[in-house]
Formats: structure tokens, C-alpha cells, sequence
């Protein structure tokens, strides 16, 4: 034990020595800083204006009532959520927010309307709440209306944009005290819903995606429904044609029942995903780096004169793995910092998802998921290693090992974001290599709990084999001079020592 | 009889099929100074990796000091390996008190006694430098100084002289010389006999792994027939022990003649021959084998080996 924390003080002491390890740690508090900044100084509302030059008269009401709609949709899902997570349904059994499915339906979107909204619900739940629940915050609007600023001349199609039209779509906006960013301007010509006539969005650059989508829905419904009415179909007809739904409907049994689920809605998994990827590659490069010095240096034999072949490997997983954990920590710690102490965006996005975690069964299982995951490709790393005479043979072993990871994991990625039984995903879950990757992008929409025990043993179970094989190939390799062949590699695995 | 330090009794390594140490025997006692000699691929290095348990043997034992061949010993062991090289970014001093505590001893005496090494060898001021900074001889010399820095009660080196100068071989040889004296039993592979021949009491010589010879030089050369130079009037063909002689150049009736005498005959033995018998001699002078010479006539001329 004393040697293997010997070798492992070396080794972190040489790592701190580089540059990259610190250019490694800074990242992520640097990022952290930036994207903190940035929200705090140019983004600092949510709500996008925009304004309507409506020549019709007809779209402007519309839109502003679909808007609204579609941003009442959003609170009602997102009240369920948090009535559900918290457990707070019994309060009003019959209301659409103690329903998870109500959001889908427009005649509850109205009935929540009717109901006084989020207001109405949030001022009852208020006495039901003990200490350790959060009240439901009520955002602003996605969007507002603003009146077309003074000034501002809409070009006719084909015109050139005027410069004041440009400066004030690259300005933010003031609305009541409140400075908006200008998301866009719509114009709707006399005209509009005949063939020919264009309804044109300005924007700029930084406006919102979804924004402009949900213009263009609205407008399409709409020149939709003016179709119907020239076909003869009654405008009541024309609406109920256009709010049918197809009779699909989402059924998902509640956690705890029927099969036990662990999920959570927090980004925390999937995060450790791409920091397991990126700290197991990058110190796993710095390990490889290490061993191929040594061997090329010709450094072995000296210190296993004095201890043994696997002495020196676990030394070096622990100092590495200890290199990595203080990265991940710092990282951890800061994005923890981050999230409970300043605001902006890092904020938004980090602290939902730590008030998410609540599982402590997913909590342990996320941790073993990292660690081990970080072990089990450290030690590829490692063995690579020993098995490259010079940097050069590393790179040409290291490009198949690292395609060899990096490919199943971006599979696996879109595959477990696509749903939980995902087949690549499924399998990929009991692949050592990737259990890991698989399991923590797949925690986000729910694993049943033998799938964590099961994944988890054979992922320790792996992680023992692995070091027994390694143990061998750096036994026989290290003092071996000849080129490994993949048939003297093999045969490395089994043997006891160098004889190969 | 003091005690041993090392011992082979009938060891062999196998590479796949082929043997690189064949059926190896000897003992070597303690406080010696040892030489394994041997051309290139003899099975040198082999040997004293698996005396140090990086190998193991196919077959046969090995006692170190008296135990099985382990890490355990590796606080009294000091082992300068063939293939050098150290830690490029690692700190002179830092080099050495690793190596020290992978040898078990405790930093601080393992920092004195890494000082203590450094100035012997005219290095102190470099001890905070990088190794990448040092020469390749100041290198070497800092590697000397990671075997010896435990002060071991064995110290194997392999082929220890390869890339030195000549002023830091002489250096090292004090350096063994002083070890030995001190008590620590030396043992040395070499392909250069010279060192040898300066430093040994003991030798092996091996030939493709196996034992060729084993035994004090003076031993070896004692197993080579006798030679010397002789001027005399007449040929000494016919004298007793006289195995065969060559005539050299003559000068004034008086001629010069190289004898080899016959196996077990002492030049001492000739020489009072021709002076109880009146036998006229103008010189006579008893020419030592080199240990080259010992080495070829033990192993063979084919060898690489150096003089
Ligand atoms: N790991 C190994 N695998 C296969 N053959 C080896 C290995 N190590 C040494 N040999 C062979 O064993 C023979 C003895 O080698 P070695 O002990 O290094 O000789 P020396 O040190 O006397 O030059 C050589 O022919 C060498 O090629
Ligand atoms: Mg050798």
C-alpha cells in the first residue's frame, strides 16, 4: 500500500506540473464565469417583445390571444409537474394542474384559464405547503407585444431594410421600466390569406427560434381555417377541424406503480456523461503519456527492481483517478457554487437540476456510474500504454481505442434522449465499456431498479477483470523489447510473467 | 566460509523454446566482488532480473541473502539496470529519495543520504535541477546514485561502465571498490574484461546461458597452460614441461624463444631446472594471461566481447 500511494504522489505531482492539468481545471469555472456574466449583463429577462404591423387588422388580436395561450400551456405543464413532485394533487383533485396530461388538452388549458391561471393556483397551494417545499415560481411571458417603435419604416418586399429598422431590432427594448430583448417584427400585409400575399418576420440575429415558429403556426392555422370557410365549411366546423385531436392518448403509469422506476428530470446524468467522456479521455491521454515515457525510457526496469508490476499499475490508476476526481470536484464545486449563489443562466439550468435529485439510490448509482467509468477507461488508457514503444505507436493504437469509445457513446446519447427503451441503449446498458454512459443518459427518463443492481455488478465484475488482463500486459509488455502483435498481446493476458 | 549472498542451483529460463539460461550453478559469497562475464545475449541481464523477481525462472531456485528471490529485499538490494533512464521532469534530489522510499526508507534519511551521495559525486549543485537539464554521463551518475542511495547490503549492476567516460569509470570502480570494502557484497555483468580483471575476486562466465567457468581469476588463469619468454643458446624444446616453443630473433648466438609450457607446470619449475642444471639464460620472463585470454579459451573466440 505504501508503494501504491508512493507511485500515485509521483504521478499526480507530475501532472500538476503541466500546464494542461490546470488549463483543464479552469474550464469549466471559466465557462461557468462567462456564461454567468453573460446572462447577467445582456440577458437579464426572459420575456421577448415583438410587435405586429398588422395592415389586415385581422391577425394581431389573434395572435396576441394564441400567444398568450400557448404560454398558459407551458405554466400548466409545468405546474402539474411541480404539483406532482411535490405532492400536491390532493389539495384540488379536480383541478387541470392535479392532472399531468391536462396541458395537453385545450378544454383544460381553458378551464385553468377560467380558473384565474397560475395565480389562482399558486395562492391555493400556498397554505398547503410545509417548510421543505419551494413555491411554484410563475415566469414572466415568453413574449409581449410592444408597439412598432417610433420611426420605423416596414420596407416594401423587395426593398432594402431601412438603418432604423436594423437599429432597433439590434437594441433591447423598454417596456415599463423593463429593458426587453427585440425578438422580431411581423408584417402582415392588406392583403394577406390571398395567393401571393407574403407576411414578412424582421428579426435579427439573437431572436427566438421558437418565436418565429409560433408566428408561423398561428398564422398557417389561421389561413387554414380562412381555406376551410371558402370551401363552404362553417366556421365552427372549420375550428373544431382544426383543434381536433387525433384520439392519442399519453399514458404513463405514475412512478411507484407497476414497474419501479428511478428517473429524474435532472440534467445532472446527462452532464456527467460528457464530463465522464471528457476528464476519462483527457487524463486517460496524460496516463498514456506517462506509461510511454517510461518505456521509452527505459524507466521500468529500475523501479520494478523495486516493486511489483502491479504495484506500480494500481499506483498509477489511483494517482490518475485521484488527478481526475480533483478536476471533476473542482468543476462540481463550482458549478454548486454557481448554482446556489449568483444567478443567470448557469443558475437556471444547475439548480433545478440538483433540487432534482432526490433519489439516494440514484444518487449512489450515479457516483458508481462515474467513478467506474472513469476506472474502466483509464485502464484502456493504461494498457494502451504499455503496449506503445514511442508516442507515435500510442496515437496509431489510440485513434481506433478512442473511436472505439466516443462512437457507441454519441450513439447511445441520442438514442437514450430519444426514450428509456431505446434498443441501442438497452444493449449498450450491459456492455461494460459503456454501462456507464448508457445507464447515466438513460437515468433522465427512467431505468428500473434491478437494471442499476445488474449494470452495476457486472460493471465491478468487469472492472476486476480488467485489472487482472491489465496487470498481465503490463507485467509481460514492460520489459519485453520486441513489437506486441495482437497474438503476443493475448497471450500476454494469460500469462503469469513475461515469458511471451 | 562466510555466508552467501547469492546462489543458482540449477536455474533455467525459457523464452517460448528458446533457453536464455541453461541449468545455472553458483554461489556467491558475501563481501565479494562478483563478475558475471559474457558476450552479448549470454543471459547476463536475464540472470540478475530474475535474482530481482522480474522474472521468474522456468525451472531451478534462487536464494538472495539467504531468502527466496523478492520485493521484500528490495530495501538491501541497490540495482543499476543495462537500460538507463529516469524521469525527465523530476528533480535530481527528488529522483533519488523516490527511488530510496520505494526502497522503503523514510524521507528524511533517504534526503541526507541522497545528499550525502551527491556530493561524492560532484553533482550537489545540480540536485534541484530537472534530469532533462544533466548531461547523459551526469545522468548515469544520478542513476548510480538511486541503487546505492539505500546503501545495500547487495549491489547488482548491469554492465555499469557502458557510457561513461573514462574519468567517471574510474570514479565508479572507486565506487565499487568502496562499497566492497564497507561489506556489501558487488555484482557486476561486463563485456569489457578489463573492469573485471581490475575489480573481481569472483567471476562466472557464460556462454549462451550456460556456465563456463566459475571461480577466482587466479583460478581461471591457472587453468591455462603457462607462458613465457625465454632468451637461451639453444632450443628449450627439449626441456622437461616444455610444452612447444617458437624462435624468436637471434643476436649474438643468444635467442629468443616463446614457451608454452605443458598443463600444470609452473614457470618457477622450469626456471630452477635450467639453474640447477647450468642451462645458460639471459632472460626469462613469465607472461600472465589476460583475462581475455581466459575468457577465450573458457568460452571461445566468437564472443562480443572487449579486452
Ligand atoms: N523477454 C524476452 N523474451 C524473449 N527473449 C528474451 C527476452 N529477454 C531476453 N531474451 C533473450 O535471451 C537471451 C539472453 O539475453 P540477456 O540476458 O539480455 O543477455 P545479456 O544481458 O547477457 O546480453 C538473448 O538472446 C535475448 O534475446
Ligand atoms: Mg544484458
Amino acid at each position: 500500500m505504501r508503494e501504491i500511494l508512493l507511485v500515485a504522489k509521483r504521478e499526480m505531482r507530475q501532472v500538476i506540473a503541466t500546464k494542461g492539468f490546470w488549463i483543464m481545471l479552469a474550464a469549466v469555472p471559466i465557462a461557468l464565469a462567462i456564461s454567468g456574466f453573460a446572462s447577467n449583463q445582456l440577458a437579464p429577462e426572459r420575456t421577448t417583445a415583438y410587435s405586429v404591423v398588422d395592415e389586415s387588422g385581422r391577425y394581431a388580436p389573434l395572435l396576441e390571444t394564441q400567444m398568450q395561450a400557448s404560454f398558459r400551456q407551458a405554466t400548466l405543464r409545468e405546474l402539474s409537474e411541480y404539483a406532482e413532485k411535490w405532492e400536491l394533487q390532493h389539495v384540488d383533485p379536480e383541478a387541470p394542474w392535479a392532472n399531468r396530461q391536462a396541458w395537453l388538452n385545450p378544454a383544460e388549458i381553458q378551464r385553468f384559464a377560467e380558473a384565474g391561471g397560475a395565480e389562482a393556483a399558486v395562492a391555493l397551494l400556498e397554505p398547503e405547503l410545509d417548510e421543505d417545499t419551494p413555491p411554484f415560481e410563475i415566469e414572466d411571458p415568453y413574449y409581449t407585444e410592444v408597439a412598432l417603435p417610433d420611426g420605423v419604416a416596414i420596407p416594401a418586399v423587395g426593398e432594402e431594410v431601412g438603418e432604423r429598422l436594423r437599429s432597433v431590432l439590434e437594441d433591447d427594448i423598454t417596456v415599463d421600466d423593463r429593458r426587453l430583448p427585440y425578438g422580431a417584427i411581423l408584417h402582415i400585409p392588406a392583403n394577406f390569406g390571398q395567393p401571393g400575399a407574403q407576411a414578412r418576420i424582421f428579426t435579427n440575429g439573437r431572436s427566438n427560434a421558437s418565436l418565429i415558429r409560433n408566428m408561423r403556426e398561428i398564422l398557417s392555422a389561421s389561413v387554414r381555417q380562412d381555406a376551410f370557410a371558402a370551401q363552404g365549411i362553417a366556421p365552427d366546423t372549420a375550428i373544431a377541424l382544426q383543434t381536433m385531436q387525433a384520439p392519442v392518448s399519453v399514458i404513463e403509469p405514475p412512478p411507484g406503480e407497476g414497474r419501479s422506476l428511478v428517473a429524474t428530470r435532472s440534467l445532472v446524468p446527462i452532464a456527467l456523461v460528457y464530463l465522464l467522456l471528457i476528464t476519462a479521455v483527457t487524463t486517460g491521454s496524460m496516463m498514456l503519456q506517462g506509461v510511454v515515457e517510461e518505456r521509452s525510457n527505459k524507466l521500468f526496469e529500475s523501479v520494478l527492481a523495486c516493486i511489483k508490476p502491479d504495484t506500480l499499475m494500481q499506483g498509477k490508476l489511483l494517482g490518475l483517478g485521484a488527478i481526475g476526481l480533483i478536476i471533476v470536484l473542482t468543476w462540481a464545486g463550482t458549478g454548486l457554487v454557481a448554482a446556489l449563489y449568483f444567478e443567470g443562466f448557469a443558475a437556471e439550468v444547475l439548480r433545478p437540476s440538483l433540487e432534482a435529485l432526490d433519489d439516494p439510490l440514484l444518487i449512489l448509482a450515479m457516483i458508481i456510474y462515474f467513478l467506474g467509468g472513469y476506472v474502466v477507461l483509464a485502464m484502456v488508457f493504461l494498457a494502451v500504454g504499455a503496449i506503445s514503444e514511442s508516442m507515435q505507436d500510442a496515437q496509431s493504437y489510440l485513434t481506433p481505442v478512442i473511436f472505439l469509445i466516443m462512437i457507441p457513446v454519441v450513439i447511445v446519447m441520442q438514442a437514450a434522449l430519444k426514450g428509456p427503451d431505446e434498443p441501442v441503449a438497452l444493449i449498450l446498458s450491459w456492455i461494460p465499456l459503456y454501462t456507464p454512459f448508457a445507464m447515466l443518459a438513460r437515468l433522465g427518463s427512467g431505468v428500473a431498479t434491478w437494471e442499476i443492481i445488474g449494470t452495476i455488478v457486472l460493471l465491478i465484475a468487469f472492472i476486476w477483470l480488467e485489472l487482472k488482463l491489465l496487470g498481465n500486459i503490463f507485467r509481460a509488455s514492460l520489459l519485453n523489447d520486441g513489437k506486441p502483435t495482437w497474438k503476443r498481446i493475448f497471450s500476454w493476458m494469460g500469462s503469469k510473467d513475461s515469458a511471451g | 566460509m562466510p555466508a552467501t549472498a547469492m546462489a543458482f542451483d540449477g536455474v533455467t529460463k525459457q523464452f517460448g523454446d528458446f533457453t536464455a539460461v541453461d541449468n545455472l550453478n553458483f554461489a556467491i559469497p558475501e563481501g565479494c566482488i562478483f563478475g558475471f562475464l559474457g558476450g552479448n545475449g549470454a543471459g547476463k541481464t536475464t540472470s540478475l532480473r530474475m535474482a530481482l523477481d522480474i522474472l521468474s525462472p522456468t525451472s531451478g531456485r534462487i536464494e538472495v541473502m539467504g531468502k527466496e528471490p523478492s520485493r521484500e529485499n528490495a530495501a538491501e538490494i541497490g540495482f543499476l539496470p543495462e537500460e538507463r533512464g529516469l524521469y525527465k521532469k523530476m528533480s535530481v534530489l527528488d529522483t533519488i529519495i523516490y527511488f530510496a522510499q520505494l526502497k522503503q526508507m523514510e524521507a528524511a534519511p533517504a534526503k541526507s543520504a541522497a545528499m550525502a551521495l551527491l556530493e561524492r559525486l560532484e553533482l550537489a549543485d545540480w540536485a534541484k535541477s530537472p534530469i532533462e537539464k544533466l548531461s547523459k554521463g551526469m545522468a548515469q551518475k544520478v542513476q548510480v546514485a538511486t541503487a546505492l542511495v539505500n546503501s545495500p547490503k547487495l549491489l547488482m549492476l548491469d554492465e555499469p561502465f557502458s557510457g561513461l567516460d573514462p574519468v567517471n569509470q574510474a570514479m565508479l570502480e572507486d565506487l565499487i571498490a568502496e562499497s566492497a570494502r564497507n561489506g556489501a557484497t558487488v555484482i557486476f555483468s561486463t563485456h569489457v574484461m578489463q573492469h573485471a580483471e581490475r575489480l573481481c575476486d569472483r567471476l562466472l562466465m557464460l556462454a549462451r546461458g550456460k556456465k563456463a567457468f566459475d571461480g577466482t581469476q587466479d583460478e581461471a588463469r591457472a587453468a591455462l597452460p603457462s607462458r613465457l619468454a625465454l632468451t637461451a643458446k639453444a632450443d628449450p624444446s627439449a626441456l622437461p614441461g616444455v610444452e612447444r616453443t617458437h624462435a624468436g630473433e637471434s643476436h649474438d648466438g643468444w635467442t629468443r624463444y616463446e614457451v608454452e609450457l605443458q598443463q600444470g607446470i609452473e614457470p618457477d619449475a622450469l626456471l630452477e631446472h635450467c639453474t640447477a642444471n647450468g642451462v645458460p639464460l639471459r632472460s626469462f620472463d613469465v607472461q600472465v594471461p589476460s583475462l581475455h585470454e581466459t575468457f577465450i579459451h573458457f568460452v571461445g573466440a566468437d564472443e562480443e566481447i572487449e579486452r
